[in-house]
């Protein structure tokens, strides 16, 4: 191992598909986009170098307000439903004194594998003003209570991000489970030994060894938010007006629907730095620190010493 | 034993050419086409069913177009893979034709009689503005219709209306029993633009034409006005709630099954709306805001035909064989609109006709040759950006969230 290890050709060999692949499937595009979004493009016909012009028109649209708001209430939305709910079930089903645990696991994962388009399409028929189950539902409650869940300039985005949270939750919680399932058992047992809940168990000892399944949830969540797409297409085509959009909407309606790639390349670029803004933000929160496990285990060794 | 390896492989060379031609061997055509509905499915099949008798080594390869505004096509024309026929509309048409990807058909739209065959009136959508013909046209004129179930105005004791005042009042009774007063399939970008369109059309004929041409600008008085009539509309519940969310499927299952007394689509759905409410469903002129305006204005309709049709890449092995494929499907797309979809609106002279057109049908043919304007369907429009704009900002008046001075200044603030 050690010969490998230290012979850079061997290092260079293994290295070298993985980063081939990526130079040119991810990297390559990505400086592209960068490239066209200084341009006037409608992409097929060369492209006109503009400078900043796209960038300045971006900023001047009502619409990339609106669709950075909503790039936050999304994340906002899912990154709360998802973490607290998958968090809580992942508990659940990893203790050993509920039962069906098995089909528990199962459920809460089935609405992952379901196409995305027939998720919304249940939603929206769900959600449907005149004859949808939940106003059903509250009709015959004799409740008047009547909601036009997608309609609702300033709510749709809302009721759009819970259908998108209701999905993925189980991506989540399958996260979580097998994040805890590599903690050892030995940890609680000592902290039941020490008269330990088991809520302080999970705080003191699943929640900070499960810091970076965390870390890595917080960014499927907060990235997934600014990035949706798939949800407003289906649901509400972006509307009411431009209500449901978010930055990748806009960059698909300008390249796809009005024709200006360059334009819609320089919602790309916002987009993929918003994102890696966000990536920073979170690595530097999650960074090592002393976990107050560590910093208990440390204050019980200095102790020792 | 070299010179008799290559004898033998030059002989076998040879013989399976000879058995290929004997053969008679096919060229495949690759065609891009629309093929997802009877009224898209019957005309193709019926245009391939006769293309194998006229062309017998003919062979077409299907590839069906996606509803996406054309950037499927325009994804194969920037990859240089356009395939030899496709079918394209109005909105990308300046895109290929300055990168060279449309074939010119003026020859062959001559040598095949396909340009005396296209009706006068259709002359428009044959020949681009450069004088050129650049695809092939099979649809006419066609034209946004207000569908009316009445008996639901008879069952409630409510006159046809002729004004916007009057459609309002009877929203209002419509509401009060239940009945949505008009499905909308706004989630639809057009659907909600020819609403839009229907209203501007009162104040202003030339409608959203007018705005995608230049001659009108949208801060002119008749379509603000036009913007606050929708608005008002909308917040006097004319639509039903969550106009903007629902889809075709939904707001015509709402007129077809009696649960909405109007609805606006194209010509194109008369046989659907006669099959399932018989002569219950008609059409009507659309209202105005006065009683002079309705009359005055009733010849005004929306929507019409489009530089659009069959196009040929030129880069194509068979380029000039797959043009006169192009033009003789357009011509079978006539024949089958006519016979098999009792839909005489098109745009070639094919000596066909069908007396058993829908009696709605038959008033709409009727009506046409006093029509004094008429405007375009979305797809119809030239410019992306003004289509994108007013569709959206359609949508937006629709849901009732928006005021209609918001939504002028924002398509004001993009057509800028």
């Amino acid at each position: 191992m050690k010969r490998y290890l230290s012979n850079r050709w061997a290092i260079i060999a293994f290295i070298a598909p993985a980063l081939i692949l990526f130079g040119v499937f991810v990297f390559y595009p990505l400086l592209q986009v960068f490239f066209y979004s200084f341009t006037e493009w409608d992409g097929v016909n060369p492209a006109v170098f503009t400078g900043l012009a796209n960038y300045r028109k971006l900023f001047d649209y009502s619409a990339f307000k609106v669709a950075n708001l909503n790039g936050l209430k999304f994340g906002a939305v899912i990154t709360v439903y998802q973490i607290v709910l998958a968090t809580i079930f992942a508990i659940a089903v990893s203790d050993k004194r509920i039962h069906c645990r098995k089909f528990f696991r199962t459920a809460y994962f089935i609405p992952v594998v379901l196409s995305v388009t027939v998720v919304c399409q249940l939603w929206v028929s769900i959600m449907e003003p005149t004859n949808g189950l939940i106003n059903a539902i509250a009709r015959a409650l004799g409740i008047n209570w009547q909601q036009n869940w997608l309609g609702k300039r300033y709510e749709a985005i809302y009721a759009i991000a819970f259908v998108n949270a209701w999905q993925w939750m189980g991506y989540q919680f399958a996260l979580l489970v097998a994040g805890m399932k590599s903690i050892g058992e030995e940890y609680y047992e000592a902290a039941e030994i020490d008269g330990a809940t088991a809520l302080k168990s999970h705080w003191y000892i699943t929640l900070p060894l499960l810091k970076d399944t965390y870390n890595f949830c917080l960014l499927v969540s907060v990235t997934g938010g600014i990035k949706a797409f798939t949800e407003m297409q289906i649901m509400t085509g972006g509307g009411p007006g431009t209500a449901t959009y978010t930055l990748t909407y806009i960059m698909y309606r300008q390249a796809f629907v009005s024709h200006k790639y360059g334009y819609g390349l320089s919602a790309a670029a916002i987009l993929v730095l918003e994102c890696l803004v966000v990536i920073m933000i979170l690595n530097w929160l999650f960074k090592d620190r002393e976990t107050p496990l560590l910093k208990r285990r440390s204050l019980k060794g200095g102790e020792l010493a | 034993m070299k010179k008799f390896l290559a004898l033998l492989l030059a002989a076998l060379l040879v013989f399976s050419c000879v058995s290929a031609l004997a053969e008679g061997e096919k060229i495949v055509l690759k065609i891009y086409a629309q093929y997802a509905d009877d009224d898209t499915k019957i005309p193709y099949d019926y245009a391939v069913e006769k293309l194998a008798e006229a062309y017998p080594n003919v062979e077409l390869e299907l590839i069906v177009q996606a509803q996406d505004d054309g950037a499927t096509l325009l994804s194969l024309a920037a990859g240089g893979q356009l395939p030899d026929i496709y079918q394209t509309g109005s909105g990308i048409f300046a895109t290929l034709r300055q990168s060279n990807q449309m074939m010119v058909l003026n020859d062959v739209a001559e040598r095949t009689g396909f340009a005396a065959k296209v009706y006068d009136t259709c002359k428009e959508f044959l020949y681009s503005d450069d004088g050129n013909i650049y695809a092939f046209p099979y649809a006419g004129h066609e034209y946004v219709l207000l569908y009316v179930n009445k008996a639901l105005f008879e069952q409630y004791n409510l006159e046809i209306p002729t004004t916007f005042d009057e459609l309002k009042a009877c929203a209002e009774v419509f509401n009060a029993n239940g009945i949505v007063p008009m499905a909308l399939f706004a989630q639809e970008g057009w659907n909600a633009a020819a609403v839009y369109d229907i209203v501007a059309t009162r104040y202003n004929a030339g409608g959203i034409k007018a705005l995608d041409n230049g001659t009108a600008s949208i801060t002119d008085e008749a379509y603000v006005k036009a913007a606050e009539v929708v608005a008002d509309l909308a917040q006097a519940g004319v639509f039903q709630t969550g106009a903007t969310s629902t889809n075709y499927d939904q707001a015509s299952e709402m007129f077809l099954s009696g649960k909405a007394a109007m609805f606006v689509n194209g010509q194109w759905y008369i046989p659907d709306a006669e099959k399932a409410l018989g002569e219950n469903a008609i059409w009507i002129p659309y209202p105005s805001y006065s009683e002079e305006a309705f009359e005055a204005s009733k010849t005004a309709f929306c929507g019409s035909g489009s530089v659009s049709g069959y196009a040929v890449n030129p880069d194509s092995p068979n380029a000039e064989l797959a043009a006169e494929v192009a033009a003789f499907i357009s011509e079978k797309y006539c024949e089958a609109k006519i016979v098999l979809r009792s839909s005489p609106l098109v745009a070639l002279d094919v000596g066909m006709t069908n007396d058993e057109l829908p009696v709605m049908m038959q008033d709409l043919v009727a009506t046409i040759p006093t029509m004094t304007s008429t405007t375009a369907f979305t797809w119809g429009l030239t410019n992306p950006t003004f289509t994108e704009a007013i569709g959206t900002w359609s949508q937006a008046l629709i849901s009732g969230e928006y005021s209609a001075q918001e939504v002028i200044d924002e398509i004001a603030a993009v057509m800028e």
